[in-house]
Formats: structure tokens, C-alpha cells, sequence
């Protein structure tokens, strides 16, 4: 269950799809057709704000990019775009990937590549631009070439579209981004883009890509003769495919520029209220997409913050030498400067969040004055956040793994939330710790070590260590070296994204949270042993073991401090004989069955006693006297 | 928890005092600001319409001695673009802005010391002897001060002359915020908070119907925010005489705040200035939003914030313009932008009665429908371009 809160509405046909939506039912065309029509903007706008917190909390992604678009020489005549050009127009032109280069620097840490088709220009220049880019800035991934520009190469190179793919990513490509889509719909096709490529081959297009680990994003091109039908039924068919493959990462509308195109549409720009009511209509509807986009370029930085509160977490950073909305009229200012995107989402009331481009948190930007919380994204945290509400404004909700929760803290940008245990007491004379936290006396179910085999004889081989937190690590240091005395494991740390890693060349791996626990019942590759490291400690100690303990940063107002407590006390008991119901869906999603959650939430300790503490101390022993 | 409590009391039409206001404002996300406003917005205007007015907002004078630190629009006499306009010539305009289907003019100008009261009453007079079908809506509570310096009579006096000459509506301007301690600092010459109060407490107390506003986004607090619509609110219980509150951004350019204000207020900040006036102000029929003095796409959300009315279409404007400010319309557009945002726009008068209703396809029949309007800061020169019809498409949305 996504939410035990009660809206109220003034347009009460909002009520049986809210319950849909609480209750994770998906939302079928006429009920997408239902949020259309009604007038109840805020009503509808509350459903999707709702969504989005559960996923996202109060964050906002955003990640610095140079968007490029190299030539603006096009094969192709699609009638609504106003950038295209032929060969030998005096507004042509091409940029050289020396060009490219010179423009980027080292704090970009995406480059977004879409451009014309070109006529003359050969594969090795494509593959080149890619691979160029990698080796003089490794840091800065690549998002590359939409659908249509990978259809092209594939027919103009004689390759299929996973050869094409392949050497692109040989080369470095990391994602694709979702242009091209328009509307997936045939009768729009004829009409405005019949010589681009349609629904068909642009879901083969990501399908092959999502099979090689290239995700991508995908777009909808909305306001000019589409009907709200046939958004809805883009809105289906992306859900439908995200359901085979799971490599979305984002959903973009992206609001129509008539400008010269000569397409009629009633006005020169999309009402605001379209505007809103598509972004939530999209958070609404894609329940398996895990982010919507806010394009400000097209929708405007003070619509764009309004979104921010209708269903959507990402904003674009930095787009340089954008040019395909601005041909077409967009008012927007080319160029955002960091500080004014997180502006804007501070103004939004949400935290600014700097992303790589699997949304992995880099850098966290609170507004003065707030109190962030950190929101741990586990199933076994769901008692924690389910009821939990907060009435100071100043108190936001960030979701992140212990580890970089960790980090952030470190650098003083967060404030509280269950911290991991090593991280605790590496900042103990800044943080307070409350009476909170997650323990487990036995199986934890979700701390486990994979492995081809036994402890004993895991001397020198070479183990994959989870990226997300660092007690887990130390636990299985503690078990190795002190209770089975095996003292010279090599560890390796494993991707956060857990799609980037390949598993099979490790003779052990430590997961933990969601990605131990979808492992739970299925296993992990070939590994013939699964250790529950929880129950190896308590098989020693015969006590529990403390991964997490909320804290709170000591200088943080009193009053932020009383009302994080409440928030808590209240969330646990309230969650307390319902984790059936709520941690439901999360649930589904990793294998487990309604039986399995409540086994797995009753097995863990939410407060904090006197034989935890002990145990707390007991392993700060065991961890001090490791060989570091 | 507080945002029940005061949703509960907002829900059930009860008034929220000032200590929940600070909060509210402070506290209240901008969903729940928005579902409350709208309670309040549907209680008073039940129907989805929104009303607008085909206006113009010219000036007669640019001169003024009042000085305030905010403003990009007064002159000096002796100053090189300085002006003044003979009521002749401001007649002469009223009848180019009547034959183009204007039918309220909104009149303001410098506080022009060497203006006597007769200029004043004379416009006001001839205003509605030889343009009739322009109902004027003239002269700030700074003007009127003004006035009744240089005539010597009182505050009261003044108003009654001005309305033996025919005015009966007097627009908001002057607030900026009803707290004293801001005003010092942005406004020393203007006067207090009550001079405000008063002028506009004298004209409800003859009859005069008026505008309520609020210019936010220099210096002010949420406390002062709070308390200037605690002291308007108070003033309408007192007679009722307000219409509408108006709340508008503050724009630093060209003023000496650009240099420590970088920009004007965001559109996030506005919506919650339209949502909380909705929500505090409970005896005011009417919330306006512009889609002129914060954009066309912010106007259009903040009519599901709480506003119920979407201004005028102000054929001419200078006042913003000098700060580097510029939004133009058409009628049709502004039409189209109230039906895009889902209402039926409906054209009232200065008084908010009712012209006429535009259901879909339908607009007001005058000729200012095919003109797109400059407006210019060389007052008085107005350029109709090239007619900027967008033929309605038999492919439309939906």
C-alpha cells in the first residue's frame, strides 16, 4: 500500500482512483481519461505529489549536462521540427568532435547527444564521438542518439540495431536518450512525422538496448494534434514495455513549440494547466517508471517548480547550446546556471539532489534553515516512513543508502535518519542518537554472502562488497577474520547499480537491503551458499545485531528534533500489525510473497533496548581489533 | 497536528487569526494552500468562470515628488522625459481606447504637486460627459493625499468632489505593504500604512467601491505579510468596500533595489501570495491574478489557487514597462488562456458586473480581438501591427 492518507477532493470522481492508486492498482485508459477531464487541478496534482514522495521523498535529481547537437543537416523533413536543415542551407552546420571536446569540461558529468541525420558522415565518426569523449573525460557519461538516429545507422551501415548498440558501448555509451518517441500512435505518425520511425521500431530499438544494460528514458511530444487518448495509450504502451524489460529510467513530456512549423494548434503555447496535469497524469499512470522529468526549457523554470509539487523528481541541469526547442519559440533563458536550477527546486520546497545518471545521489544542496532526513530506501525501513509525517516545513524527506547517507552527514548536509552503525559512531561527537533504530536477533534475510565457498576456505578469494553500506562490510570482516580466521579475503567493491555488475567473476558477494532480499528465495547466479550474516553473528554471540541507529545532528532546532521523533513514534506504531498491507507492493516488486513480508518485518527490532546496545558495543569491539 | 486544526477551520468557514496565518504561511505546503484557497474561491464564485476586464492602464503624468526607492517610473519636472498631459489630450486618448472597444480605464499617475484639484475632478467630469462608454476607475490613495494638499481640503472633501464629478471606483495602488517599518525603508515620503487605511476607509464610507493590493517581494517579512492583510481584512469588515485584493511581485529593474534584489519574485511565491490571501482574507468576493505582472502561464495556475479573476487587458501600461517589464495580449488570448486553464471567461466591468459570458469558440466582439498592442514607454504612441489571427484548426486538442 503506497499510503494510508486520506485526500479529500472537490471533484469527488477523483476518489475510486486514488484508492486505485493507494491500494497500487494500476490505472486503466478511462481512468487516465478521468484526470483529463477533470477540473480538480489540485486534486489530481495531491495524487501525483503523493506518488512522488513515496518514491523520491523531497528530493529532486538533477545532473550537469552539455547537451549537443553536432549538425543540424537532416535527411528527413518531419513537419513539426523547425531545427532540421539540408545540406548547403546557409543556416547548416556541423560541429567538430574537437569542437565538442573544447566545449566540455570536467564538472559536466552528463553529455546528451541527439542531432540530424546526416547524409555523408561515416559509422567511424559516430563510434568516435562516443569514444573521444570517454577517454578525455571518464568521468562524464554518455546519453546518446534516440531511436531514430540508432534505426538510422543500423540502415545506413548495413548493421543490426544490437551490432550498432554494441560498438557504442564498446565505445562508451551508457544510455540512450527518449527522443524520437512523439506520440506512439499511428494516426499522429501519418499526419506530422511519417517519415520518422514509429512505436514499432522504437520500443525494438530500447528493447535491444535495455537487453545489452544500455537504460534510456523515454519522451512524449504533447499539444499539437494527438488527442488526450492517444497520450494515454503512450502512456500504456510505455508502462506495457517497461513491464518485459525494466530499463526505463525516466518519463519526459515535453510540451509542444509550434513556432514556425506551421503546424495549427489552438495557441502559440500549451496552457500550464495541460502542462501540470500531463506530468501528474504521467506520474499517475507509469507506476513502474521511476521518475518523470520536468523539462523546464520547455515548460518555463516557474512552471517547472510548480511540477516539481504535480509528480515529478528530475529536473534538467545545465543545457548548453540547446537548440532544438529554441528554433521552435521556447521563452526559456538557454543557459541555467547550477545555482538557479537548485533555486528553483528550493523555491519548489524540495532538496536538490546531484545525480549520476543511474540517479545515484553525488552532491545534496539543502535550502538554510532546513533539516534533512534520510529516507532509507529498504523494505525493512517501511515501518519507519509509512505513517510517518512531519509538520515543519523546514523538514525534508531525502531517500538514500546508508553509505552515501553517510557521506552526506559527513560533509554536514544531512541531518538525521537511521544511520549505519559505523557511520554512527564515525560521527558521534556531531550526532545525538535517538531510541530507534534496526536491529535483528537471528535470520535478517536481507545481509547475505553468496558464495561458491565455505567460510573456512574463502582465505584469499576474491569477494564483491555491496557499495551501500559499510557495517555489513565490516561484519563480514568481523566473521571472517575473527570467527572463522580467515584473514586474507580480497575484497572489491561492488557498482551501486546493480545492473553494472557482473557477479560471475567474484567467488563471493555481500548484498544487502532490496538487492539481498529479491536474491532471497531464488539465489544468486551460480553460488551454491548463502550466508545470513545476522544469523552467523548470532550463532556466535548469541545477540542481536544493530545495522542501523536513527540519530540526529546535535545542533538541528529543538523543535525540528520533537517532530521527527513524533513523526517516527507515531509512523511505528501505527505501522505495527499492518506490514501486510504496507510494504505490500514494495514486496511484490522484490519476489516476496505476503507470507514473506510479515515473516521478514516481524523478525526485525525497531526500538532500541538495553541487549542492543550491548551488542552495539560487543561489535565495536570484535570491529577495533580487525587487522585493517 | 496544526495543519489539520486550521484546515478544519477553514473547511468549516471560520477566520484564521494572525498566529495561524504566520503559520499557515510559514508551514503550509503549497497543495494543501491551494486546496484551501480553492474551498474559499468556490464558496464566494461557485462556477468555473473567471472573470476579466477590457481595460487600459495609461498615466497622465510621470512627474511626482513622492520618490519612492522601488519605483522605476517617476520623474522630476525639468527631466528630459519627463511629461505631463493636458486633460484635453488624456480625453482625446479615453475616445481612441472607447472606439476600440476599451470600456474601464485604469488612470494613475506621478503625485504632481503643480496639478490643482480642478485638473482631477475636470477628467474625472469630462471623462464621463464625452466618453461614456469608459467607466473611470482614477487616482491612487497618493494621489488623492496629493490632491488634498494642494487644495487644501480634507481627505473626505476631496473624495466627495471627485464624486460630484462621477468617480465611483478607486484602484489599490499605494499599498506596497501595509507595514510600517517596510514602508520607511522603501517608501519614506509616501506615508504610513494608515494614510492608506484611512483614504480607503473615507471612500467606502461614501459609497466607493475599491481594489485592495499588495506589492511583495523587496524587504518585507511573512509577519508583515500577515499583518497587511490583517489590516485590510479589518477595513472590510468595517464597510465592505473592496472588490478585489490584488497581489503583485516586485520588480527591481531599473530601480536602485536591482542592486541588492537580483530578480523578482518566483512564480512559486506568487501562487502562495494568491493561495493565503484567498485563504485570510474571507470577506473578499474576489482574488485577482494577472496573467501581465507575473506571466501568462503563472496567471493561468494561480486561477486554481484561489483567484477568480484575471484583470484587465491593459491596452496600455508603463509603469512595469519602465522597470524593463513587458507582457502583451490580445483579447482573444487572454480569453484563450482563461478557457485553457478550464474556466468560461466572463467579461464584467470595473463594479464586477457582468458583461457577457464566451462560451467555447466565442470572443468579445471589438476590434481590439485583431490588434496586438505595443505598449510604450513614450506614453501616448500606441502601434497596432500586423492582425495575429491563429486560425482555430479543425485538428484541435482532445
Amino acid at each position: 500500500m503506497l499510503s494510508s492518507k486520506e485526500l479529500t477532493f472537490r471533484d469527488s470522481s477523483l476518489i475510486p482512483i486514488w484508492n486505485k492508486v493507494r491500494s497500487g492498482e494500476r490505472l486503466l485508459l478511462e481512468d487516465g481519461l478521468a484526470l483529463y477531464a477533470t477540473h480538480d487541478l489540485i486534486g489530481l496534482g495531491k495524487m501525483a505529489d503523493e506518488v512522488s514522495k513515496a518514491k523520491s521523498g523531497d528530493s529532486v535529481y538533477f545532473v550537469l549536462n552539455q547537451k549537443f547537437e553536432p549538425t543540424n543537416i537532416c535527411v528527413l523533413s518531419c513537419k513539426f521540427c523547425d531545427f532540421a536543415v539540408k545540406q548547403g542551407s546557409p543556416e547548416a552546420y556541423e560541429q567538430s568532435i574537437d569542437e565538442m571536446l573544447a566545449i566540455l569540461n570536467p564538472d559536466i558529468r552528463e553529455v546528451h547527444i541527439t542531432m540530424g541525420l546526416h547524409p555523408d558522415w561515416e559509422w567511424q565518426h559516430y563510434v568516435d564521438m562516443v569514444r573521444r569523449i570517454k577517454e578525455n573525460f571518464p568521468l562524464i557519461d554518455v546519453k546518446a542518439f534516440t531511436a531514430v538516429e540508432i534505426d538510422f545507422f543500423a540502415k545506413k551501415f548495413k548493421k543490426t540495431h544490437e551490432e550498432v548498440l554494441r560498438e557504442l558501448k564498446a565505445a562508451g555509451l551508457r544510455t540512450m536518450p527518449g527522443g524520437g518517441a512523439e506520440v506512439f500512435s499511428e494516426r499522429v505518425r501519418k499526419l506530422i512525422f511519417n517519415q520518422k520511425i514509429g512505436a514499432k521500431t522504437w520500443f525494438e530499438v530500447h528493447r535491444t538496448a535495455h537487453r545489452l544494460g544500455i537504460q534510456s528514458n523515454v519522451t512524449m511530444l504533447y499539444g499539437h494534434v494527438e488527442t488526450y487518448e492517444e497520450r494515454i495509450q503512450h502512456m500504456i504502451k510505455t508502462r506495457d514495455v517497461q513491464d518485459e524489460t525494466g530499463g526505463f529510467l525516466t518519463f519526459i513530456p515535453l510540451a509542444f513549440q509550434p513556432g514556425d512549423t506551421g503546424i495549427k494548434t489552438r495557441n502559440n503555447f500549451t496552457s500550464a494547466i495541460d502542462d501540470l496535469k500531463t506530468i501528474a497524469i504521467s506520474r499517475l499512470m507509469l507506476d513502474n517508471i521511476p521518475h518523470i522529468k520536468a523539462y523546464w526549457v520547455m515548460l518555463t523554470a516557474e512552471v517547472a517548480a510548480v511540477a516539481l509539487n504535480f509528480g515529478a523528481d528530475d529536473m534538467d541541469g545545465i543545457v548548453g547550446h540547446e537548440r532544438i526547442a529554441h528554433d521552435a519559440g521556447a521563452t526559456s533563458p538557454m543557459q541555467l546556471a547550477k545555482e538557479k536550477i537548485i533555486s528553483i527546486i528550493h523555491e519548489a520546497g524540495k532538496v536538490p539532489v546531484e545525480r549520476d545518471v543511474w540517479y545515484n545521489p553525488l552532491h545534496i544542496y539543502p535550502a538554510e534553515g532546513t533539516t534533512i532526513v534520510s529516507k532509507m530506501p529498504y523494505l525493512n525501513s517501511v515501518p519507519f516512513y509509512a505513517n510517518y509525517e512531519t509538520e515543519i516545513a523546514e523538514l525534508k524527506l531525502s531517500p538514500l543508502v546508508p553509505r552515501v547517507f553517510g557521506q552526506f552527514a559527513k560533509e554536514g548536509k544531512i541531518d538525521a535518519g537511521p544511520m549505519s552503525l559505523l557511520d554512527y559512531v564515525a560521527n558521534q561527537d556531531d550526532f545525538e542518537m535517538l531510541d530507534y533504530g534496526v536491529a535483528v536477533k537471528g535470520k535478517a534475510y536481507s545481509v547475505l554472502l553468496y558464495s561458491h565457498h565455505e567460510w573456512k576456505n574463502l582465505s584469499g578469494k576474491m569477494i564483491g562488497i555491496t557499495a551501500e553500506s559499510s557495517t555489513s562490510v565490516e561484519l563480514l570482516r568481523v566473521l571472517l577474520e575473527n570467527k572463522y580466521g580467515v584473514k586474507n579475503a580480497k575484497f572489491e567493491r561492488l557498482h551501486l547499480t546493480s545492473g553494472q555488475n557482473d557477479y560471475n567473476k567474484f567467488d563471493a558477494v555481500l548484498l544487502i537491503g532490496d538487492e539481498a532480499l529479491r536474491r532471497w528465495k531464488v539465489g544468486l547466479s551460480t553460488f551454491l551458499n548463502a550466508y545470513d550474516l545476522a544469523e552467523e553473528w548470532y550463532e556466535w554471540k548469541k545477540q542481536p545485531f544493530v545495522f542501523a541507529v536513527w540519530a540526529v545532528r546535535s545542533g538541528i532546532p529543538e523543535a525540528h528534533k520533537q517532530d521527527i521523533i513524533h513523526a517516527l513514534e507515531t509512523s511505528i506504531i501505527m505501522s505495527k500489525g499492518h506490514y501486510g498491507e504496507l510494504g505490500r507492493d514494495h514486496a511484490k516488486k522484490l519476489g516476496l510473497t505476503k507470507e514473506d513480508l510479515r515473516m521478514y518485518l516481524n523478525a526485525f527490532i525497531y526500538r532500541l533496548g538495553d541487549s542492543e546496545k550491548t551488542a552495539m558495543n560487543e561489535f565495536l569491539k570484535e570491529q577495533a581489533v580487525l587487522i585493517s | 497536528m496544526q495543519i489539520k486544526e486550521i484546515k478544519s477551520k477553514v473547511f468549516s468557514n471560520e477566520r484564521l487569526d494572525r498566529e495561524e496565518g504566520l503559520w499557515l504561511l510559514k508551514n503550509g505546503s503549497l497543495l494543501d494552500l491551494a486546496e484551501m484557497a480553492e474551498h474559499r474561491r468556490y464558496q464566494y464564485n461557485p462556477e468555473a468562470k473567471v472573470t476579466f476586464v477590457i481595460d487600459s492602464n495609461p498615466n497622465y503624468t510621470n512627474i511626482c515628488n513622492v520618490d519612492c526607492i522601488f519605483c522605476a517610473f517617476y520623474r522630476h519636472e525639468g527631466d528630459a522625459d519627463a511629461y505631463t498631459y493636458s486633460v484635453d489630450e488624456m480625453i482625446a486618448r479615453f475616445k481612441k481606447a472607447e472606439a476600440r472597444g476599451v470600456r474601464t480605464v485604469l488612470l494613475q499617475g506621478g503625485v504632481n504637486p503643480a496639478l490643482p484639484l480642478e485638473y482631477y475632478t475636470e477628467m474625472v467630469r469630462r471623462t464621463r460627459e464625452e466618453v461614456p462608454g469608459i467607466h473611470p476607475h482614477f487616482f491612487s490613495t497618493s494621489e488623492i493625499i496629493g490632491m488634498s494638499h494642494v487644495s487644501g481640503l480634507s481627505i473626505p472633501d476631496v473624495l466627495q468632489k471627485l464624486k460630484d464629478a462621477g468617480l465611483n471606483s478607486i484602484p489599490g495602488g499605494g499599498a506596497e505593504v501595509l507595514s510600517d517599518k517596510v514602508k520607511k525603508k522603501i517608501s519614506s515620503k509616501k506615508g504610513t500604512s494608515e494614510d492608506w487605511l484611512s483614504v480607503m476607509r473615507e471612500a467606502h464610507k461614501l459609497g466607493y467601491k475599491t481594489t485592495a493590493t499588495m506589492m511583495y517581494g523587496h524587504l518585507e517579512s511573512d509577519g508583515d505579510i500577515v499583518e497587511h492583510l490583517e489590516v485590510t481584512r479589518a477595513l472590510q469588515d468595517e464597510h465592505h468596500g473592496f472588490t478585489a485584493f490584488i497581489p503583485w511581485s516586485f520588480k527591481p529593474g531599473n530601480t536602485p533595489f536591482e542592486k541588492i534584489i537580483e530578480t523578482y519574485a518566483s512564480g512559486t511565491r506568487y501562487l502562495q501570495m494568491i493561495a493565503f490571501a484567498r485563504i485570510f482574507l474571507d470577506n473578499f468576493p474576489h482574488i485577482q491574478a494577472s496573467w501581465f505582472s507575473e506571466g501568462k502561464k503563472v496567471g493561468q495556475m494561480a486561477l486554481h489557487f484561489g483567484a477568480d479573476d484575471f484583470g484587465g487587458t491593459l491596452e496600455e501600461e508603463n509603469v512595469h514597462a519602465s522597470a524593463n517589464f513587458v507582457h502583451t495580449t490580445t483579447i482573444k488570448e487572454m480569453v484563450d488562456l482563461i478557457r485553457d486553464a478550464g474556466f468560461t471567461p466572463v467579461e464584467r466591468d470595473t463594479l464586477y458586473n457582468t458583461y457577457a459570458e464566451f462560451k467555447e469558440g466565442e470572443y468579445p466582439a471589438s476590434i481590439l480581438n485583431s490588434e496586438r498592442l505595443h505598449q510604450s514607454v513614450d506614453a501616448g504612441i500606441i502601434m497596432p501591427t500586423i492582425p495575429n489571427m491563429i486560425p482555430l484548426s479543425a485538428v484541435g486538442n482532445g
